[in-house]
């Protein structure tokens, strides 16, 4: 201690002039971020330079690494009427989900706004999807889907409609799954258009009723317009989560019937773990997270709100 | 005049003359509006809790009785009409069907219940650590150091799955709880999140404790976490839901049945051989107790915590 404490008065040694008390806090400060610093690079980061690599060489779970490969996967996928086909079923998916989707929970949220006891239990009952798990509601549902013993003919046997088939028939298969995934997450988005709502200063619209305008006139021309913001990132990040369904898939449907609900998560996952190839796997998973990234950034452009309040 | 008054006054509308009439008009309007809005009511509440307590009372009555009354859809449909719990018993491993087929349903629980409560702790610790550097302490360069945080939330977790696989068995972690751990202890979301929370707490506090010779530690445990306690309590709901309910990470990354987690083995154990519907009710019931219960209980920080991050849990 006396010793330092000389030193840096007499000769400030190197040592001493960089563990000065300021770069000590700097350093205890920066222990406190570490473990999730390393939580990211490892298992965030890591992985896609791991899967950039594996993706130029012939790589699987038992054999490990083979021969470079160059761009073979690549150019590989873009031969595969496979790819092109998974890759179109997500689209169709995240097409008719998204935009279905958003439009009932702004319906929703609007709706199931008041402050009152009843609606409070509508709004949990809504929520009560959300938290259950994809795979329970997929269970549920895929049994609910069933042709002969399912509840949803059973109900519309009551209208005098006859047993359907869904999973089972390649042009239903898709909108099913879509249908019910749906139902899982508006209560999702709603919440978070409900907090947007609230957001919005109440002046608004009391001046708008002042001046005579309707509520649907309200909605379009007040509402609408300052949620932008809320509605662009509920767009955003739903079409982010839709571009990733797997688990309705892989416990609905398998990809079929005849691949059409073989969305592309579900195919990289055959892949990798029912073909071994994950050299191949993993050149998708790249071109899925670019395209993601790209989507996302496209998205963010065209929905930016010009409206402050 | 009182608030309220004066909040509904322009509602009344500019039609003083015909008070009355205008009235009648509006509280037969608003007499049409709530039946609609009830009937309204009635239908969600169908549409999102029938499947519940189809599955809810489908565990609750014999196999053949779920069937049976199917056709025409009534009450039956649903509601039990003898009372068992059999199916509950086959999925414990209680009943001599339940053994026969090897099914052990405490042991996907529990696993769950130990991933889930390491997750949550860990988690919790790290993130506040590191949700509290961020918020508040001084560091050169703090800002690269939040974009390499904030760009892993860019990062499509189930899109990506193939490649942290690659990474965590290159760790020798799969197959294992660490595997089921480690990737999880540390969230880019509930950093953000909570960093929120804390930088509503006043800087003086702080100030003041450096100043009575606290560190850092000191300040974030006697001052930061119990004023950011709601931020944190949300925090904790919303990564016990997602560790919950992990499928896809368990699913690939353990191949000891003994390891699995309770919705890998829902999936798995009950409609892979020969379907029992009473058992995957029974077992789906028993996956998604904990969370629906934690939910009812503690719906207020759900919701703000969806509302806060965005994040599905």
């Amino acid at each position: 201690m006396a010793n330092a404490a000389v030193a840096s008065v007499s000769s400030p040694g190197l040592w001493p002039r960089i563990w000065n008390s300021k770069n000590r806090g700097y350093f205890v400060a920066f222990l406190f971020v570490l473990p999730a610093l390393i939580n990211f690079f490892i298992f965030r980061y890591l992985p896609i330079l791991a899967a950039l690599r594996a993706s130029f060489w012939q790589y699987s779970l038992l054999g490990g690494y083979g021969n470079f490969n160059g761009f073979t996967h690549y150019v590989n996928m873009w031969n595969d009427p496979l790819f092109w086909k998974s890759m179109t079923v997500t689209v169709l998916f995240a097409v008719m989900k998204v935009p279905l989707q958003v439009m009932l929970s702004l319906i929703l949220a609007v709706f199931l706004a008041r402050e009152d006891r009843l609606t409070g239990i509508v709004r949990g009952v809504v929520f009560i999807p959300v938290v259950t798990s994809v795979v329970v509601v997929s269970i549920l549902w895929s049994m609910m889907y069933h042709s002969q013993l399912g509840l949803i003919n059973s109900f519309l046997s009551l209208f005098g409609i006859p047993p359907q088939t869904f999973l089972t028939n390649p042009n239903r298969a898709l909108p099913a799954v879509t249908a019910m995934m749906i139902w899982k997450e508006v209560g999702f988005s709603m919440i978070i258009l409900m907090a947007g709502l609230k957001g919005i200063p109440v002046i608004y619209r009391e001046a708008a009723i002042v001046d005579g305008a309707t509520p649907l006139q309200i909605f379009f021309r007040i509402t609408l317009p300052l949620l932008k913001r809320v509605i662009m990132f509920v767009v955003v990040t739903q079409t982010i989560f839709s571009f990733q369904v797997f688990v309705p898939i892989y416990t609905m449907t398998r990809g079929g019937p005849l691949d059409s609900t073989k969305v592309i998560v579900y195919y990289i996952y055959q892949y990798g773990f029912r073909f071994q190839d994950m050299g191949y796997a993993s050149a998708m998973s790249i071109v899925t997270l670019l395209l993601l990234l790209i989507i996302s950034a496209i998205q963010m452009r065209v929905f930016r709100s010009d409206v402050e309040y | 005049m009182k608030l309220d008054e004066l909040a509904s006054a322009p509602l009344s509308g500019p039609s003083i003359a015909s008070q009355t009439e205008a009235e009648a008009i509006s509280s037969r309007r608003n007499l049409l509006g709530s039946i609609v809005r009830y009937i309204l009511y009635a239908l969600l509440i169908f549409i999102f809790i029938v499947p519940f307590l189809w599955m809810l009372f489908g565990s609750l009555r014999n196999e053949a009785e779920i069937f049976a009354y199917l056709y025409p859809f009534s009450w039956k449909t649903i509601f039990p009409i003898e009372w068992t719990l059999e199916s509950y018993l086959d999925i414990f491993g209680i009943s001599q069907e339940g053994m026969n087929a090897g099914l052990n349903f405490q042991r996907f629980l529990l696993n769950s219940f130990l991933v889930s409560a390491a997750v949550v702790l860990s988690s919790l610790v790290f993130n506040t650590m590191a949700a509290y550097f961020f918020a508040r302490l001084k560091f050169p360069f703090k800002n690269v150091l939040l974009l390499f945080v904030i760009a892993t939330m860019l990062v499509p977790f189930q899109a990506t799955i193939v490649p942290l696989y690659i990474v965590v068995s290159a760790l020798h972690m799969n197959n294992s709880f660490a595997g089921l751990v480690f990737p999880w202890y540390a969230s880019p979301f509930v950093i953000f999140a909570l960093m929120q929370f804390m930088q509503d707490i006043p800087f003086d506090l702080d100030e003041a404790a450096i100043i009575d010779g606290a560190s850092y530690f000191q300040i974030l445990r006697k001052i930061i976490v119990p004023l950011s306690m709601t931020g944190i309590i949300t925090m904790a709901l919303l990564e016990f839901q997602f560790v919950w309910n992990l499928f896809y990470w368990p699913l690939i990354v353990i191949n000891n049945p003994k390891l699995q987690m309770i919705q890998v083995a829902i999936a798995t154990q009950t409609t892979q051989t020969q379907t029992f519907w009473g058992r995957t009710f029974a077992g789906s019931v028993v996956a998604s107790l904990p969370v629906i219960i934690l939910f009812l209980a503690l719906q207020k920080y759900y919701v703000q915590g969806v509302a806060v991050t965005g994040m599905k849990g």
